[in-house]
């Protein structure tokens, strides 16, 4: 097929009503082809399953950090409350002196712990 | 289950087997199709190693809505819609690109490869229908893409593109009015 009738079917699969299934034919068969590289199909599927094994590794961390964060938050919040407790079981109240271990301490009783006299 | 024989499967069984991860089932949609993705990817964006990146793409976001896809329509339409969306994007891209960080022309943004195992009359005919097809803008240049390359008929190509039909009948006129002004300096 030469140029010019190269040059004719392109314009007349613009006609609405061509035979466009003809002309692509004629167009295939005059070397007018497409395709990918040989390994276009593999590279696409490691795309997809390497990615998506890493997105599931990703989930599976994220869930782990999940359960880990609430076990700390609770063994946490559960000292807390024990540290309360016997604080105010030794001290008699929840004041911020019986937090800092200052209830039973005087200025003078201070100069003599820092002193020695 | 893996199926031995996808290469005779309908495509509902393959879609089903995909969209429960069979990495086979979704290779064989990717040999059906890779050559229908690839004549509308490169010959909208020209023979290069970038149309190729597009071209995985496509199946990369077919993969990932498989799950929408109902069967209504064949699932090559549905690939074909999906190629036409990425490399449309691609190609408004690519201006925005070129008309921040270049000089270049609307044309010469696209390039194209020859195989050189080709004679000279099959070099010479892949020569005039790219540079033809890279010199049409590019509303023009699908509509010649789907017509003249994948064989589609008027009322395909307005499913495709979602268009009225008589937006693609105008735009059919308009684009061979634009082809044959391109031709002549060919």
């Amino acid at each position: 097929m030469n140029i010019s009738q190269i040059k004719q079917l392109m314009i007349s699969s613009l006609n609405p009503d061509a035979d466009t299934n003809m002309v692509s034919g004629k167009l295939k068969e005059a070397g007018i082809t497409y395709n990918f590289s040989p390994d276009f199909k593999d590279k696409v599927l490691d795309k997809l399953f390497t990615a998506s094994s890493k997105i599931n590794r990703e989930v599976e961390f994220v869930k782990y950090m999940n359960f880990a964060f609430y076990r700390v938050a609770l063994t946490g919040v559960a000292a807390i409350v024990v540290l309360l407790i016997s604080i105010f079981f030794m001290e008699g109240s929840l004041s911020l002196n019986s937090f800092l271990g200052l209830s039973d301490n005087y200025n003078e009783s201070i100069v003599c712990l820092l002193t020695g006299k | 289950m893996i199926n031995e024989s996808y290469v005779v499967a309908e495509e509902k069984e393959l879609v089903n087997a995909s969209l429960s991860g069979d990495k086979r089932a979704f290779g064989e949609i990717v040999s059906r199709y890779q050559r229908m993705v690839a004549r509308t990817v490169k010959g909208m964006l020209g023979d290069s190693v970038f149309a190729e990146d597009i071209g995985q793409e496509v199946f990369i976001k077919l993969f990932y809505s498989l799950k929408e896809f109902r069967g209504e329509s064949k699932l090559s339409t549905y690939i074909q819609k999906i190629a036409v969306n990425l490399t449309l994007n691609e190609i408004k891209r690519r201006k925005r690109f070129f008309s921040m960080f270049s000089q270049k022309a609307n044309n010469e943004m696209f390039e194209f490869e020859i195989a050189d195992n080709d004679t000279e009359e099959r070099k010479e005919a892949s020569e005039i229908v790219n540079k033809a097809l890279l010199a049409m803008d590019p509303k023009f240049r699908i509509i010649l893409t789907m017509r003249m390359l994948q064989g589609y008929s008027t009322k395909e190509t307005a499913e495709i593109l979602e268009l009225p039909i008589g937006t693609v009948l105008s735009r059919l006129s308009r684009a061979q009015e634009q082809l044959r002004n391109i031709l002549i300096k060919l």
